[in-house]
């Protein structure tokens, strides 16, 4: 059962498509990473289905039926480009925008104070929100994206910008709110935690949709001739033979690519024969990185410097 | 349209703007601006009277000379010494001859001015008066009386008049005015209707202004900040525009009413006595009137000036973009004060049913003279429809606007929003 269906977007700003055709859909109680580069066209769609942009064609499915104020009262999104008013204190702030979420009375000022001490912000409650540090504004700013309790939470690249500790407390709320049986979506040129964190993706790339689908079929679809191995010594020599497509060299990791399945036990016997100390031989594995750099082809390089 | 949202978001700004250093400052400081104002041109008359002047008054007979003297023998700004007059008796040539010896004290101001007092003065009252400065009517407000006295004294002389009949010709003609309207009751009128004409005026000039600008720089600063996709994602941009321009007007209409108060208290109760050339014949209909216009010019002007903090995103531009909207607060304001001179011209009476202008003109029309009820409702209805009209179209910029980043849109690209939907 999905809970939402992205139809066919398109929107262009001047000569520029930047969403062109975008269909996908996000199944009820999952983790939905949509994932791209930057300016793939991410924050546009998710901007078309905040109802923030109208889109050229296409439209937005909330079980059934088209999105208006009803998906507006139960979405908790989380802009890319963070915002809050300078001048409102903290707590006023949380209230203010869990009202406008139609949240008001006790139980979210309760929440609220629960979130705050979470965050570690009791101290900060009747500062204003422009004494605060830049952290501890994104955390204010996640804070107003839950605290009306939302079913679908909507964040637009929520770990940029976020230092480590900060980015664990993140995803252990996001975990959270799944097991609550939310539906989370959430945008990332990080690949790395699309794929701890993702049930679903859609990779976005060009404004055009070139991966959809649960990441696990994903994976296996495209693990299949794949090898990940962990190692020390210079693996290059691969590349002279024939059955071996591709050596790609991720640093920590190597991903290499055969050309039928049944030739993978060749490569453990070529390292081995050629004294590489083999620490982790992986078959069947690819990394989404890989499988990103595979389907969008040679603009991998800038991908891979963020990631 | 009016929800639960759009009463969230009247609530912040309400406590924004009604709760702010600045607001109270404001409703504290205009009134004792405008005291300053109106006060100020009696300050400097009061500074220009203070002046001390020296004169020297010259007479061709020597009746004139004692004359003249008698008259000015009780004057208080003689004895205040503000005035320094000498008197003397000269001739035609010996007159010009000491004219030319005083050139060089008249030009160092040492002497301020000579008065000749010819005989003919006696047939057509023309005196003639040198100075480096001949024109200085403070000077001559103190000189005309007691010359006058003199010379009609001295005129009326040995023709066996009583003292009435004398003082009747020195008296100059007094121009009462009484303010004739629709109620039974003329009364005598003073410059009260006047001030008060003015005072409407000056508050929803300066008020549709400064609120404007305030609600364009926060619509302004909500797109810098980002905070509009928030919002955005919560309400839509019709029912955040109505927030934020409802929850200013709101403010603005209780400065106002905190403004008209001691004028209210005027009208009302006996506890304050104007004088007479002051009296004021206003009601509170009047008051109130003043209250709904102001509502009704606020949520017209302050859709135009959302709109345009939308079609900017940084406050310079957005301040340069503004000139539109200048001139439909600017032209309505001159017309209004122009009342004050005539108040039955023919433009402030068109003005006053005119979209836009009627906001500003018709308050102070009401204040100065009787306007006709049915071009009240004309106005009314003027207004309402021009609010009306023009709050979808600024609507439809803002919710275009509002998302716009970057290059800074012409004016023919904006027109270009109104086809959006």
């Amino acid at each position: 059962m999905n809970a939402l269906e992205v139809h066919n977007l398109v929107k262009t700003f001047g000569s520029v498509r930047a969403v062109d055709d975008v269909s996908f859909s996000v199944p009820e109680g999952s983790v939905f990473g949509l994932i791209g580069r930057n300016g793939a066209g991410k924050t546009t769609t998710i901007r078309m289905m905040m109802n923030i942009y109208i889109p050229e064609t296409g439209e937005v499915v909330l079980r059934g039926s088209k999105i208006g104020q009803e998906f507006r009262d139960k979405v908790g999104y989380l802009p890319e480009e963070r915002g809050l008013y300078k001048k409102m204190k903290v707590m006023e702030t949380l209230l203010f925008f869990a009202e406008l979420k139609g949240k008001t009375g006790r139980e979210v000022e309760r929440k609220a104070n629960e979130y705050i001490k979470r965050f570690q912000l009791s101290d900060r409650k009747n500062s204003k929100i422009e004494d605060l540090s830049k952290g501890n504004q994104q955390k204010i700013q996640f804070i107003t994206t839950i605290l009306h309790d939302p079913e679908f939470i909507i964040l637009d690249e929520p770990f940029s910008g976020l230092d480590p500790i900060n980015t664990d407390l993140l995803r252990e709320i996001i975990v959270e709110l799944k097991s609550k049986g939310k539906v989370i979506i959430f945008s990332t040129h990080l690949m790395d935690f699309a794929e701890k964190m993702c049930d679903q993706i859609a990779m976005i790339d060009h404004g055009k949709i070139i991966l959809n689908g649960e990441l696990k079929e994903i994976k296996k679809k495209h693990a299949k001739n794949n090898i990940s191995l962990s190692h020390s010594g210079d693996v290059s020599f691969l590349n002279k033979y024939d059955f071996i497509e591709k050596v790609e060299d991720f640093g920590n990791q190597t991903g290499i690519r055969v050309k039928e399945a049944s030739q993978i036990q060749q490569v453990l016997k070529l390292l081995v024969e050629n004294n590489i100390t083999v620490n982790k031989f992986n078959a069947n594995e690819i990394s989404l990185h890989e499988i990103f750099v595979e389907l969008a082809g040679n603009n991998s390089s800038n991908m891979k410097a963020e990631a | 349209m009016f929800n639960k949202r759009t009463i969230a978001i009247i609530k912040r700004e309400l406590r924004e703007k009604l709760f702010s250093k600045t607001f109270i400052l404001m409703t504290l400081l205009i009134p004792i601006f405008m005291i300053f104002a109106l006060g100020s041109g009696t300050i400097v008359n009061s500074l220009g009277g203070n002046t001390k002047f020296n004169i020297e008054i010259i007479s061709q007979s020597p009746q004139l000379t004692s004359a003249i003297k008698s008259a000015f023998a009780e004057n208080n700004d003689i004895k205040e010494g503000n005035l320094k007059v000498s008197f003397s008796t000269k001739s035609k040539p010996e007159f010009n001859s000491f004219l030319g010896s005083s050139r060089e004290k008249l030009l160092k101001e040492n002497l301020t001015g000579i008065i000749f007092i010819p005989d003919s003065s006696l047939q057509d009252k023309e005196i003639e008066y040198y100075s480096k400065n001949p024109n200085n009517s403070s000077l001559f407000n103190k000189l005309r009386q007691p010359i006058n006295k003199a010379l009609i004294d001295l005129y009326f002389q040995g023709q066996n008049l009583t003292g009435n009949q004398i003082n009747f010709a020195r008296k100059n003609v007094d121009i009462n005015g009484y303010k004739v309207s629709s109620d039974k009751q003329i009364q005598k009128a003073g410059y009260g209707n006047m001030i008060a004409s003015f005072l409407f005026t000056f508050l929803l000039y300066f008020s549709l202004l400064y609120i404007g600008a305030m609600v364009m720089r926060s619509v302004v600063q909500e797109k810098i900040n980002r905070i509009v996709e928030i919002l955005l994602s919560s309400a839509s941009s019709t029912e955040l525009m109505i927030g934020k321009i409802l929850g200013n007007s709101i403010t603005g209409v209780i400065q106002m009413f905190i403004w008209l108060l001691p004028l209210m208290l005027l009208i009302s109760t006996s506890w304050f006595v104007l004088p007479d050339e002051l009296t004021l014949s206003l009601t509170m209909g009047n008051i109130l009137f003043v209250l709904f216009y102001f509502f009704i010019g606020l949520i017209t002007f302050l859709g135009l000036f959302a709109s345009v903090g939308a079609i900017f995103d940084n406050d310079q531009d957005a301040q340069s973009g503004i000139w539109p909207i200048m001139i439909l607060i600017m032209i309505p304001f001159f017309i209004a004060i122009s009342l004050t001179n005539n108040p039955e011209n023919t433009i402030a009476t068109v003005a006053s049913m005119f979209p836009f202008a009627s906001i500003i003109v018709m308050p102070a029309r009401i204040a100065i003279t009787d306007v006709p009820l049915i071009q009240i409702l004309i106005s009314v209805i003027v207004s309402i429809a021009t609010m009306s009209s023009i709050f979808p179209i600024a609507g439809k910029i803002y919710k275009v606007g509002i998302l716009m980043t970057g290059k800074k849109p012409k004016w023919s690209e904006v027109i270009k929003w109104l086809k959006y939907n």
